[in-house]
């Protein structure tokens, strides 16, 4: 069973088409990255595989689960960390991640244990009680994904985990992301070229709602006939854009 | 219904380290009252009684609850405007978990409120020599409820039909038109003609009157059961119309 399957995945809003017929296949485990420019349709990927906006046509599945008719199974083993970093402002970290592991059902004592779980996770301790609004962005980011943590997800959703982070926030952020590899399925929406080929066990490059191509680093360079991540995505948008 | 609470919890939570919060649900009300009790000190005697502490009260405690309108149509468009709703929704939370969310929590702000209210009416009354009595003032609390729904829910309304931006414009007018309309500072009864007839067309006059009534423990059909039924009714049926509005507009979000 793949962790995150969509057959001809399509989302049409009035004239434009966010993304166009997509299929692929990510397996268990593996950290796999959407890339591509603004207006892409990554987010808009995520966002179907996550049930928060419904397909136009085509089939979205998370471990097997249809993301449209099985939506309440897919919510409860997925995990999302959106573009904006989507936390309760006026909450410390500790209660933001109290209250996110209350929603997942834990107990008292399991909410506790797991808040002190993620904290540790993300070296967390000394902002633990600060208020979520005076933390840097960086520490905002970290919070976000913990709280996308929480209810022990199957498969997390990452919507440009690093977007407006400086490099020491990104380069830290990355790390706490590669800590994730093998342990769970991570999908990971970027237009960082560097954090893609940094992160990812596979790639995908996305052009206007199309699969341009898909592979390893290695592969995709193949594709492209181009060394380096960046040269490789700009050959193929490149090529996809003029047809 | 436990992730009502949990996100109730967090609402209360955000709501009481809001320091507007303090100024408009309990500060605004009692400034009012301390005000219109020096107004009252000030007129000659017997020529206006609408401000006296008997009467003032319940009606500043119904001008209360319109902030805790204006609050929870800024916590509901607040979230919605920034990804945290989007979050919540990609977890098990349904919509009826999210609005139970933002009705509870602001349930209790506004008993708190009232609460507060009357102590101070009270602590006024024993100053000027009012009848205020205890017994009076747990009813009239207990009768705001169905006033208090109704305005949270409008709040839910607006804050699913607005941003945080335009939200507060819109309550703006429903409490100027409500403290105006409800008969809060003036006698609306002693107007009569068109002008009672508009008062009575809403809700708001009758929230005001059912308050008074209960106060004075007067419960008669036309000073206190009426007017209390018609304030349960709107209250449940704006309640509800804000809960449809907010699932249609989550269906809206997630199309």
């Amino acid at each position: 069973m793949f962790a995150v399957e969509t057959k001809a995945l399509t989302k049409t809003y009035k004239d434009n088409t966010a993304v166009d017929s997509l299929s692929l296949a990510v397996e268990q485990g593996e950290l796999f990255s959407l890339l591509g420019v603004n207006g892409a349709g990554k987010t808009t990927t995520v966002r179907m595989l996550c049930c928060l906006s419904k397909p136009s046509s085509g089939e979205a599945y998370v471990m097997g689960k249809n993301c449209e008719s099985e939506s309440a199974e897919v919510k409860s083993i997925i995990g999302i960390s959106p573009q904006d970093t989507a936390v309760a402002p006026r909450l410390t970290v500790r209660e933001n991640l109290m209250f996110m592991s209350r929603i997942y059902g834990f107990d008292k004592a399991g909410c506790k244990a797991r808040t002190d779980e993620l904290i540790e996770m993300f070296g967390m301790q000394k902002v633990a009680d600060s208020r979520a609004k005076t933390l840097s962005g960086g520490w905002q980011r970290k919070l976000s994904i913990a709280m996308a943590l929480i209810g022990e997800p199957k498969v997390l959703f990452l919507d440009e985990p690093t977007l407006g982070l400086d490099v020491l926030a990104r380069r830290e952020l990355w790390r706490a992301i590669e800590a994730l590899k093998g342990r769970i399925t991570v999908i990971l929406t970027t237009h960082y070229m560097e954090e893609a080929e940094k992160l990812s066990d596979r790639i995908a490059i996305m052009i206007e709602g199309r699969i341009a191509a898909i592979g390893t680093l290695a592969e995709i360079e193949e594709q492209a006939g181009e060394k380096g991540l960046e040269n490789a995505f700009v050959a193929i948008a490149e090529r996809g854009l003029a047809k | 219904m436990k992730r009502a609470f949990a996100f109730a919890s967090r609402n209360i939570t955000e709501l009481l380290r809001d320091p507007l919060g303090y100024i408009f649900c309990f500060g605004f009300p009692l400034i009012m009252l301390i005000i219109m009790t020096i107004v009252d000190q000030s007129i000659p005697k017997g020529s206006v009684t609408v401000f006296h502490i008997e009467n003032l009260a319940p009606g500043v405690a119904v001008f209360g609850l319109m902030f805790v309108m204006l609050f929870t149509s800024l916590n509901v468009s607040t979230d919605r405007s920034g990804t945290f709703l989007m979050r919540l929704y990609a977890t098990p939370m349904t919509a009826f978990d999210l609005t139970a969310g933002y009705i509870i929590p602001m349930l209790i702000i506004a008993l708190i409120q009232c609460a507060v209210t009357f102590t101070a009416a009270f602590i006024i009354s024993v100053i000027v020599g009012g009848t205020l009595n205890i017994g009076g003032i747990l009813l009239c609390i207990l009768t705001l409820l169905p006033s208090a729904l109704l305005f949270i829910g409008f709040g839910l309304i607006f804050g699913v039909l607005f941003n945080e931006k335009t939200a507060p414009g819109t309550c703006s007018i429903i409490i100027s038109l409500g403290s105006f309309l409800g008969g809060i500072w003036y006698d609306a009864e002693s107007t009569g003609g068109v002008m009672l007839s508009i008062c009575k067309c809403l809700p708001f006059y009758y929230c005001t009157r059912s308050a008074r009534s209960s106060l004075s423990l007067d419960f008669t059909a036309e000073g206190f059961v009426i007017p209390l039924l018609i304030v349960l009714g709107c209250g449940a049926a704006v309640t509800a119309l804000g809960s449809f509005a907010f699932s249609r507009k989550m269906r809206a979000d997630l199309g």
